[in-house]
């Protein structure tokens, strides 16, 4: 089974990190405003703890998990499969969430799920770690040739098909990772801990993915 | 075209910057490599050129109809456990709000003080000062840290300049009140802090008195637009009133 511990990972990024989310994090699980209704998960039945915390915990991601997993198996009827088995993990994985993000939580589960999925259903689309270190290896020049620099204005005429086409081109690793943070909006520490690679691997992935759609979008023509 | 002259680690710095995600120290280094290194402003330019074209063609699309009902019912037909819970918060909203509109009452009846939102704001500016920064996103141009908060929260923050009027930006950061995440700017005056919180006015987080001082830092709290005001600082009150002042009446030109 595919795990769910999704433990955040710190590269030896030594760029000086904010901790403030963790802090934020802390702040929002100690001292809550208005939440009295969360009294409910300090004790009492085990049943409503869990459900209470579900709600709390889980729902208010589902659109971020949606998103996530249409971009990751491509189309919106597998994406909602994906969402709905990984929720149920989530639910029963709910007692190990330990304060953190929730959002990068849930999200850890819904890839673990798509990827799990993806190869089950469609084997011959999967990605493997082997795969994913080949292509950090072919890549693993950032001012590689294929990412020569088009003009910022060839940009601008870019459609939404088109932008999409790319992106959704893009190999896994890539595409989770740019998803994640420029469509997402997740921080690196989320993204590091949604994908479980370092901090230093987020800002390498994230690079590259930039200047692969740079370079696709400005180079040729997407037809 | 032309080979980069820099070296990964500072393309790799320029995305960190973009993002936010540098310290100051770092932020300004990088700011000013940036501005005498024409390869590493090229990059710059593609990174804010890419996540404007995502940001305006890729709306951020809902789940579909009904996938939310769907979960709900899968994680085993717990809704009764669900619906309690939220029973008891319309119940304790309505109690607290009731409370609130009577004034003082709500210390007596016990309601803790730090269920207020500027007790609330307070904290978070209390411990952004012992946090190694306070701010995410670290810089005094508004034109980054605006943009900063896109993709965070769906409201964009106004954001002025005073700098010249002594009180430079420092940068933003989320501060978060009951479970939603507010955009709050840092301002700076000589070697004060300022935190400067705005949410939707009249929102369920914008209720508690409005104390002029909380353990010595002063609150000016105002409406404005819809948009609800939160300045926090050790800044003297005549001072902050200041500051007030000038946010409310300079315009943000963008």
């Amino acid at each position: 089974m595919a795990q769910v511990q999704c433990i955040p990972q710190r590269g030896s990024d030594g760029i000086g990190f904010t901790n403030y989310w963790q802090n934020v994090a802390a702040m929002k699980s100690e001292k809550p405003l208005l939440r009295l209704a969360s009294s409910a998960t300090q004790g009492g039945l085990s049943g409503l703890d869990d459900n209470a915390r579900f709600a709390d915990v889980v729902m208010p991601h589902i659109d971020d998990a949606y998103r996530l997993a249409h971009w990751l198996t491509g189309n919106s009827t597998d994406a909602e499969d994906v969402v709905q088995d990984a929720s149920l993990r989530a639910f029963r994985a709910i007692r190990g969430y330990a304060g953190g993000s929730a959002r990068a939580w849930l999200l850890c589960i819904v890839r673990n799920t798509a990827y799990s999925w993806l190869r089950k259903n469609r084997p011959t689309a999967v990605v493997t770690v082997d795969d994913l270190e080949a292509v950090e290896l072919a890549q693993a020049n950032p001012s590689d040739p294929d990412a020569e620099t088009p003009e910022t204005t060839l940009l601008a005429q870019i459609d939404a098909d088109q932008l999409r086409a790319a992106i959704a081109a893009l190999p896994a690793p890539f595409r989770e990772t740019l998803v994640l943070r420029d469509i997402e909006g997740l921080d690196y520490r989320e993204i590091a801990q949604t994908t479980e690679v370092p901090i230093g691997t987020v800002m390498s992935r994230l690079a590259r993915a930039r200047r692969r759609l740079t370079a696709t979008l400005g180079g040729k023509s997407i037809d | 075209m032309t080979p980069s002259t820099s070296d990964d680690n500072s393309v790799l710095l320029v995305h960190a910057y973009l993002d936010g995600e540098l310290d100051p120290a770092n932020a300004l280094e990088i700011a000013q490599r940036m501005s005498t290194d024409p390869a590493l402003a090229a990059e710059g330019r593609r990174v804010t050129a890419l996540q404007q074209l995502i940001h305006e063609r890729l709306p951020r699309e809902a789940s579909p109809p009904g996938l939310r009902a769907r979960i709900e019912a899968s994680v085993g037909g717990h809704r009764r456990g669900r619906e309690r819970p939220s029973w008891r918060a319309l119940a304790a909203s309505i109690a607290l709000t009731a409370m609130v509109a009577s004034s003082s009452t709500w210390l007596i009846i016990g309601s803790p003080p730090e269920s207020t939102t500027a007790d609330s704001l307070v904290s978070d500016h209390i411990r952004a000062l012992m946090a190694p920064q306070p701010i995410d996103v670290a810089s005094s141009d508004r034109h980054t840290v605006k943009p900063w908060f896109n993709g965070r929260i769906p409201e964009s923050p106004r954001v002025v300049d005073l700098a010249k009027q002594g009180f430079p930006l420092v940068g933003g950061r989320l501060d978060v009140v009951g479970r939603d995440p507010c955009p709050t700017l840092v301002y700076r005056h000589e070697k004060h802090l300022i935190s400067l919180t705005e949410m939707p006015a009249g929102s369920r987080l914008d209720l508690g008195k409005t104390p002029r001082t909380i353990n010595g830092y002063n609150v000016v709290h105002w409406t404005e637009d819809g948009v609800s005001y939160w300045a926090i600082s050790d800044l003297a009150a005549s001072k902050l009133e200041d500051f007030a002042h000038l946010f409310r009446t300079t315009p943000a030109e963008s």
